[in-house]
Formats: C-alpha cells, sequence, structure tokens
C-alpha cells in the first residue's frame, strides 16, 4: 500500500466514524456545536498520530502478550499531555470539551489503530495512518456537528445564520438527535458510495 | 518461563516509568498556567460586572472565621467575598456557592452579588456541565438579569421566576444556588 492510500483510506474508504463506526460514545455526546467537534477532532489527531508514532517505534521492543497494557499506558500518556496543554494555553476549549479529553484514552479508534496498524508497520505509515485516520474523524465530527448546531440552535460557530423566527429543533442537540442523525449521516454516505461503484 | 515473565514485567515498567516522568515534567511545566487561567476565568471583568456593576476586584472577606464558620455548616458554599470599585470603596458581598439541587448534568457553580441594602445585584454562573445550547442557557444575561433587584430577605420560590423553557432542571438549579446564596447571607453577613 503506498502512502497516499493509506491516508485516502483514513479519510473516505475506512473512515473511522461513517465506516468503521468505532468510537461513538464520544462522538455522540460532543458534537453538539460545531466548535466542540472541531476541538474533539483536533484532540483526537494529535493523540492518534502521537500514539501511532510511540508504538511504531516500539513495535520491536514491546512483547505480544503484554502489548494490549503497553498501548493502553502509552495512549493515556498521550491523552493527558493534550489535556495538560490543552488547559495551560487553550483554556476557552477546554472548558467546552470537559469530561471528554481523558475520554480519548478509551477511544477505540486509538487502540484500534494501535492494534491494526502501527504495531505492524513503519513509522512513516505509522505517521500517515494517524494523519489520515485523524483527519477522516475531524471531517464527520464536523459534518454532524454542524447538522447538530444548525438545526437545534439555528446558528453556526455561534453566528446565527436562521431568522430569529426559527424555533430551534431541541431534539437536535440531545442524545435521541444524535443517533439519528449520525444513522441519516451515515446511509447518505454509504448511498453515494455505492452510487459510485456501480 | 520465569525468564519470561520478568521480561514482560520489566517492560511493562519500562513503559509505565518513562510515560509517568513525562507527565510529571509535563505537570510541572504547566501547573503555573493552569492555575493562572483558573483564577483569570472567575474574575473576569465581564463576570465582575455582570455581578456587581462597577466592581474591579473581589477580595476575601476579612473575617477568616466567619468564612470557615459559614463553610462548616453550608457544604455548598465555597467563599464570601467582598466586591470594591476602582478606589477600594466596598460595594457589596459576593458570595461563591454551587448549587443545592443537580441541573441536569450536576451542579452549577455562581457568583451571587448582593447590595448593601439586601437586594441581589446580579449573579453570574461560574462552571457548569449543561447541555450546550439548551441548558447553557442559564448563563446568559436575558435568564440571569430578572434575579437583579431581588429582594435577598427570604427564598425566591419558584413562582417567583420564569425557568428556561426546554431547560426546567437548570433552571431549578441555578435558582437553588441563588437561593443558597441568600440563605447564607440572611444568616451569617447580614
Amino acid at each position: 500500500m503506498n502512502k497516499l492510500e493509506i491516508f485516502k483510506n483514513g479519510v473516505t474508504t475506512e473512515n473511522p466514524i461513517l465506516v468503521q463506526q468505532v468510537g461513538m460514545c464520544a462522538t455522540l455526546a460532543i458534537t453538539t456545536s460545531l466548535i466542540n467537534g472541531i476541538g474533539m477532532g483536533v484532540a483526537v489527531i494529535a493523540v492518534l498520530t502521537g500514539s501511532n508514532i510511540v508504538i511504531s517505534l516500539l513495535r520491536k521492543f514491546i512483547p505480544d502478550e503484554v502489548r494490549i497494557p503497553s498501548f493502553i499506558i502509552v495512549i493515556a500518556a498521550f491523552t493527558t499531555i493534550i489535556d495538560l496543554l490543552m488547559h495551560a494555553y487553550t483554556f476557552e476549549l477546554y472548558k467546552a470539551l470537559g469530561v471528554f479529553i481523558p475520554l480519548i484514552v478509551v477511544n477505540c479508534i486509538i487502540l484500534a489503530r494501535a492494534e491494526a496498524f502501527a504495531s505492524k508497520n513503519s513509522l512513516s505509515d505509522s505517521i500517515i495512518d494517524g494523519l489520515g485516520m485523524g483527519l477522516g474523524y475531524l471531517v464527520a465530527m464536523i459534518l454532524l456537528s454542524s447538522v447538530r448546531e444548525i438545526l437545534g440552535n439555528g446558528t453556526i460557530l455561534g453566528f446565527r445564520i436562521l431568522p430569529e423566527a426559527y424555533e430551534p429543533m431541541m431534539m437536535a442537540i440531545q442524545p435521541p438527535g444524535a443517533f439519528i442523525l449520525l444513522g441519516l449521516l451515515i446511509g447518505i454516505v454509504n448511498y453515494l458510495s455505492r452510487r459510485k461503484k456501480a | 518461563m520465569k525468564n519470561n515473565f520478568v521480561k514482560l514485567a520489566g517492560v511493562l515498567l519500562i513503559i509505565g516509568a518513562v510515560s509517568a516522568g513525562v507527565l510529571a515534567w509535563l505537570n510541572d511545566v504547566t501547573s503555573d498556567r493552569i492555575a493562572q487561567n483558573e483564577a483569570m476565568a472567575s474574575m473576569d471583568p465581564a463576570i465582575l460586572e455582570a455581578v456587581m456593576p462597577g466592581s474591579v476586584m473581589f477580595n476575601d472577606y476579612e473575617d477568616t472565621a466567619l468564612v470557615d464558620t459559614i463553610k462548616a455548616d453550608n457544604n455548598k458554599f465555597i467563599n464570601l467575598l467582598t466586591a470594591v470599585d476602582e478606589s477600594g470603596n466596598e460595594l457589596g458581598k459576593v458570595i461563591r456557592t454551587w448549587s443545592t439541587v443537580k441541573g441536569f448534568n450536576g451542579d452549577l457553580e455562581l457568583y451571587v452579588g448582593f447590595t448593601p441594602d439586601g437586594q441581589i445585584s446580579g449573579t453570574s454562573v461560574i462552571s457548569h456541565a449543561e447541555t450546550e445550547g439548551v441548558g447553557s442557557k442559564v448563563t446568559l444575561l436575558a435568564f440571569t438579569e430578572q434575579f437583579i433587584g431581588k429582594d435577598a430577605s427570604g427564598e425566591i420560590s419558584e413562582g417567583d421566576y420564569d425557568a428556561v423553557s426546554g431547560a426546567t432542571y437548570s433552571s431549578k438549579s441555578f435558582l437553588s444556588a441563588v437561593n443558597n446564596a441568600i440563605n447564607v447571607y440572611a444568616e451569617y453577613v447580614k
């Protein structure tokens, strides 16, 4: 697999949310507004790429029997690093994302990429895989969170785009709306990708 | 077999120790800035103005023994502060408190300001975990301004304020924090 293919895989053909559908709980919970979606997406790119780099470098050093606990330690360390850096340097965003940052540790995308890719591939491929998968995650977060913010609040990034008279569809930013809209989004993506193949 | 066991444990130990070392170092580097951020966030000029118009600073109340007594009696109470203007004149008292009734996602943290004649001068939510766009509306002036000028001699009942539609839990939680501040004010400060 060449580098471009690995990258494209993450964003489109194997998009972690829209195709693989892993790491859904944070996705459903956080996407109430676009700024949250972008913040979470960027944080995941950083953790995913960081953990892919370290795990790829250590892949010969880590024995098979203890690989999962080792991966978890590395991922937890990177998540804490991001948590501390955001708390210190992007305080507003940190307040908005709150409890979801520590939850990146248990986000299956990161462990899945460590297990399925970084532990078996070279450093450069792993970096590209981390960036690609992370970007795919970010794109899906942006799609879902913009739809939810527009429908549920009539705004985008806090700016009102629908007229005041629009009565916000409260459900869109509540958990049931998250499930329904994510389902519709995946449906649309499936429809489009099938039509492209046919 | 035994050898293998030592090797497995050793690898985990090394990874754990290196991670811990890096985190300890980073924590050291960022802790000052984080503390500064937290302090700034609760002393934002916009918040001061909303809680006590004209104030430039909230100082700790001088009678620390009283503050400790209130803390011991009221576990939601956080701090009693004195709001001062540019020339250092006292404008009134400010109580920092948690809500006593949980909102949709836990307690709200509020400043409630009191004028010397016993009216609420303003309120501000310092921290909350309510749903963005729904419960978070209790942080907006459109909701909080109705408390300005309310008499602080007794609790505000649920019939005396307008809850945010669709955010009843958040509104009730907000009200409980205001009432907790009123109770503390009436009992210890006035």
